[in-house]
C-alpha cells in the first residue's frame, strides 16, 4: 500500500513539474509581449509578425533594404534594430514616436506593414480565450491599445546586449578581447574619422537627426525629420541609428542603400563620390574624411568588435557570403 | 640630503595615497528608469565610462588635491574640472564642477553620487 502511495505521488509531481517546465505561460509583461511580437495575429491576414521584420538572428533588424509586409507591400525605410532601445528616444528614422510604446502599436496599422487597425488587432486579443486570459492575469483587465503597448514595449527594453568584444575591453579591463587594428579603429572613430561626433554613447547613438547627404530631391527623396517637424532644417535628416551589433544589422542608413560596412565607410570618407548633388547636408560631412584604405579597415574592424557574443555565429555566416 | 629624499618619497607615497583613494570602479544606484551608470579609474591615468555595463566614455584624467581634471572622446576634447566629494568613509563620492564648458557633461555629472564598487 505505501509503495503505492509512494508511487502515485512520484508520478504525480513528475506530472505536475513536467507540465510546468513546458508551460509557455507568460508571468510578466515582457514575456506577454515576447509571445506577441512573435505572433502573426496582430496583422491583417495573419501572416506577419514583429519578428518577421525584425529578426532575432539579425539582432533584430531584417536583412532586406525594406521590408515585406502584408500582401507583398513594401516599406518606405529599412526595418532598424529593435536591440539596445532602453536608453533611447524617440523611435523611428524620423523620430515620430515618442516612447517605446508608441512605436510597438505603430507598424501593426501601418497598411504597408501589418495593415490591421488597432481596434480589431485588440478584438482579436480579446476574442483569442488565452491572450485574454493571459492579459488580465499579468495587467488585472483585458486587452486594451495601452496594454498591447506596454507589452510588446516590455519586451523590447528586455533586448540589451553589452557583450561584445569591445565591452570585454572596456568594460572588464581585457585589451587582449580586440584587435589592435580595431584598437586603431576606436581613435579613428574618435578623431580622424569624426563618427562619435554623432554616435557616442553607450549604445553609439546621441539619438539626434542628422542629413548624412542623402537626400537629393530626386531619386533620394524622403524627407525624413521634416515630415515630423514641418522645419526647413529638418530636410532630409534621419536619426542616428545605434552602432551595436552593426556586423549583422545590415544593409544600411535609413533606405537601407548600402549593402556592407565597407561601402557605408566608402561613403563617409567621401561623400560627394557616391552621392554628388544631396541638398542639406551635415556640415560635419563637408569635406572628404580622408581615410586610407588601411585606416578605412581598422575602422571597419573596430565596427565589428561591436557584435555581442550571442551574433558572433550569425556575423560569421554572413562572412561568407560576402 | 636626507631631507629630501625623506620628503620625495613622502610626497610620492602621498601621491599614491591619494591616486588610490579615486582608482577603482564606482557606480550609482539604479535610477528611475533602472539605469546604472558607473566609471572605472584606472592606475594608468585612464578612465572608463558606463551605463549598464555598456562602456561611453574614454579619457585621460589627473587627480590632484581633491580635484579631477579629465578629458574624454565626448565633448570635442573639452577639460572638465571637478572637486570630489568623499563621504561615508571614501565609499561614496560626488563631482561638484569647478570649470566644464561642456553643459551636457556637466548636467549629468552634478547630478551623479556613486559608491565604490567592492
Amino acid at each position: 500500500m505505501k509503495k503505492h502511495v509512494a508511487l502515485s505521488i512520484i508520478i504525480i509531481a513528475i506530472v505536475t513539474v513536467g507540465v510546468s517546465f513546458i508551460s509557455k505561460e507568460p508571468v510578466n509583461r515582457a514575456e506577454l509581449g515576447k509571445l506577441l511580437f512573435f505572433d502573426p495575429i496582430l496583422s491583417k491576414d495573419r501572416t506577419i509578425s514583429c519578428a518577421s521584420c525584425h529578426k532575432p538572428d539579425f539582432a533584430f533588424a531584417d536583412t532586406a533594404a525594406v521590408s515585406t509586409g502584408v500582401g507583398g507591400r513594401k516599406g518606405a525605410r529599412n526595418s532598424p534594430t529593435a536591440m539596445n532601445v532602453m536608453l533611447r528616444q524617440p523611435f523611428f528614422w524620423d523620430g515620430r514616436a515618442k516612447t517605446l510604446e508608441e512605436q510597438a502599436l505603430a507598424p501593426i496599422e501601418n497598411p504597408d506593414e501589418m495593415n490591421l487597425h488597432l481596434d480589431s488587432a485588440v478584438q482579436r486579443l480579446k476574442d483569442n480565450k488565452v491572450y485574454d486570459d493571459y492579459f488580465k492575469k499579468i495587467f488585472d483587465r483585458e486587452p486594451i491599445r495601452e496594454n498591447l503597448a506596454a507589452a510588446i514595449a516590455a519586451f523590447e527594453r528586455t533586448l540589451e546586449t553589452s557583450n561584445s568584444s569591445f565591452d570585454q575591453w572596456k568594460f572588464y579591463g581585457d585589451s587582449a578581447a580586440v584587435s589592435t587594428a580595431a584598437k586603431r579603429g576606436f581613435e579613428l572613430f574618435n578623431g580622424k574619422g569624426k563618427c562619435n561626433k554623432c554616435h557616442f554613447g553607450a549604445d553609439f547613438t546621441q539619438n539626434d537627426f542628422r542629413n548624412i547627404g542623402l537626400f537629393n530631391g530626386r531619386e533620394l527623396n524622403d524627407s525624413g525629420r521634416m515630415v515630423v517637424t514641418g522645419k526647413k532644417e529638418d530636410l532630409g535628416r534621419f536619426k542616428t541609428p545605434s552602432l551595436r551589433n552593426v556586423s549583422v544589422t545590415g544593409p544600411y542608413m535609413h533606405n537601407g542603400m548600402f549593402k556592407t560596412l565597407k561601402q557605408v565607410i566608402d561613403f563617409y570618407n567621401e561623400p560627394d563620390k557616391v552621392i554628388a548633388n544631396s541638398i542639406n547636408r551635415d556640415s560635419l560631412l563637408a569635406k572628404p574624411l580622408g581615410l586610407n584604405q588601411a585606416e578605412k579597415d581598422d575602422l571597419e574592424a573596430f565596427l565589428l568588435s561591436l557584435t555581442d557574443g550571442k551574433f558572433i555565429n550569425t556575423f560569421q555566416a554572413e562572412l561568407k557570403y560576402r | 640630503m636626507k631631507t629630501i629624499l625623506i620628503s620625495g618619497a613622502i610626497s610620492l607615497l602621498t601621491a599614491f595615497a591619494t591616486k588610490d583613494k579615486l582608482a577603482g570602479r564606482w557606480e550609482s544606484q539604479p535610477s528611475v528608469n533602472g539605469n546604472i551608470t558607473g566609471v572605472v579609474f584606472k592606475t594608468d591615468s585612464s578612465f572608463e565610462g558606463y551605463i549598464n555595463k555598456k562602456p561611453f566614455v574614454s579619457g585621460k584624467y589627473i587627480f590632484k588635491n581633491s580635484i579631477l581634471s579629465f578629458t574624454d572622446n565626448g565633448c570635442e576634447e573639452k577639460e572638465g574640472v571637478y572637486k570630489i566629494i568623499f563621504f561615508s568613509n571614501n565609499d561614496s563620492l560626488r563631482f561638484v564642477p569647478v570649470n566644464d564648458s561642456c553643459d551636457q557633461r556637466k548636467e549629468g555629472m552634478s547630478r551623479l553620487i556613486m559608491g565604490r564598487v567592492k
